[in-house]
């Protein structure tokens, strides 16, 4: 005798969403830095884009904000990662 | 194609027992640390008619991830959780509540500020399921009550992926991240239940779901005069914002009957305990000298910056509730005041009352 259980997680649908190959270099690639208006983010993404730039040769940086932390990022922000080849989405505390 | 409504889309586990499954979901990071009752397919068949939910619908999507929370991942908690069949109506109402907008899912549940979701049930499906608002309310003792507050953090934990450390980043919790859910002492109180007054119909059955912080207990048993019974849960308040929060939003506030009584018989109702503490719990910057905080005094506006605990009296929840003697009450903070709003949502039933009081059996 035995018991049949189910998985209690959420089960990504394969079809519908898909894992991006990530990048072998960031040389010449586009880099967003979302500000997700946490204390500190400013002076933070303002490091990593000195390293971005300096350390890895990125072409650009996008520096993005959403207003509220915990809220998702509005449409016009959303819509302005489109053109980033990698994109750092959030910093925690 | 119609869908099946019968069909489930979960991975399935064949284990020997009940112990080894518990086993596994243990190793597997998928309880809050306590057992698991497992999760068969015939339990989870049973909460899914119980609330006259298909597997695939969809209760509702946590916005930032946009991620769907789905009947079927529900149930499966829900069972794990401990819930009979004629729980999980409320767990869904809850979980609705919890996706809208205004309730901030992402934002409470991840915070380091640590919140639980509060839960109040008021109507007639209180007493159908035989949930708990008397004695010992706040804590242990009753199923209901537990295992509807626990089947919402399992979904949390499981579905959204509120693990501590990992997406949930409280740095310190509370205990009410167990289980944080009571029911209105609707028979023993003149006052309309919360649900009611927050635009539930009269009869009708509703949540009302806060992110709150511990709730911390008060004790008044010198006086008959209800001004100074509720400006001693003002007092809590205003402490509240000098050493937790400032931000203003809805805080609750428990009153058992003891209290409650002295405050029905000098004629108040929910509303003037509300106006009470609009107007009462209010503290000013220089306040926090007195709480080692001197340090912001001089920022803003400054020494005398007035900050007010409830944007409008409406801010308050009052709930009647709790055990017959003793001059207690809680008052419950929120996690960020206006980051998070309580959200009420009526509970759409599948079975009428005494269906759910006829499935209300312990197995």
């Amino acid at each position: 005798m035995s018991i049949r259980v189910l998985d209690p997680t959420f089960e990504e649908n394969a079809a519908a969403s898909a894992t991006v190959v990530g990048l072998k270099s960031l040389a010449g690639r586009t880099v967003g830095l979302l500000d997700n208006s946490k204390i500190n983010v400013k002076q933070l993404l303002d490091y990593v884009e000195e390293l971005l730039r300096v350390q890895h040769g990125v072409k650009a940086v996008v520096r993005l904000r959403k207003p509220d932390a915990s809220r998702p990022a509005p449409p016009d922000v959303v819509a302005a990662m489109i053109g980033c080849d990698a994109l750092i989405s959030a910093v925690g505390d | 194609m119609v869908q099946d409504r019968t069909s489930l889309h979960s991975a399935i586990y064949e284990l020997a027992d009940a112990l080894d499954a518990n086993e596994l979901y243990q190793q597997k990071g998928w309880t809050d640390g306590f057992p698991i009752v497992p999760p068969t397919e015939e339990r989870v068949h049973e909460c899914l008619e119980a609330a006259d939910l298909a597997s695939g619908d969809t209760i509702g999507v946590e916005s930032v991830r946009q991620r769907p929370i789905t009947a079927e991942k529900v149930a499966v908690n829900a069972v794990m959780a401990g819930c009979l069949p004629s729980y999980m109506p409320v767990v869904v109402a809850v979980l609705r509540a919890m996706c809208d907008e205004d309730f901030n899912l992402h934002g409470s549940t991840a915070s380091t500020g640590g919140s639980a979701q509060f839960i109040v049930v008021n109507g007639p499906i209180r007493t159908a399921i035989g949930m708990n608002a008397t004695h010992g309310v706040l804590g242990n003792g009753n199923r209901a009550n537990a295992t509807i507050g626990r089947a919402v953090r399992l979904v949390l934990i499981n579905v959204l992926g509120c693990i501590p450390g990992e997406l949930d980043r409280s740095t310190l919790g509370h205990p009410g991240k167990f289980t944080f859910c009571l029911a209105e002492d609707e028979e023993d109180s003149p006052w309309p239940g919360l649900a009611q007054e927050r635009g539930v119909p009269a009869g009708a059955s509703g949540v009302t779901v806060m992110a709150g912080e511990a709730p911390r207990q008060v004790m008044n048993e010198w006086t008959k005069d209800p001004e100074e019974i509720i400006e001693t849960f003002a007092a809590e308040i205003r402490h509240n914002m000098l050493t937790y929060s400032i931000w203003s939003g809805n805080y609750a506030i428990v009153i058992p009957k003891q209290l409650r009584e002295l405050l029905v018989a000098a004629g108040w109702q929910k509303k003037d305990i509300r106006e009470y503490v609009f107007r009462s719990a209010r503290v000013l910057r220089r306040d926090w000298v007195k709480v080692g905080k001197k340090n912001i005094v001089e920022r803003g506006k400054g020494p005398e910056q007035e900050f007010i605990a409830l944007r409008s009296p409406d801010d308050l929840l009052v709930v009647a509730a709790g055990g017959p003697a003793g001059g207690f009450g809680a008052v419950i903070p929120p996690w960020l005041g206006t980051w998070s709003h309580a959200v009420t949502k009526g509970i759409e039933c599948g079975m009428q009352n005494d269906e759910l009081q006829k499935e209300n059996v312990c197995r």
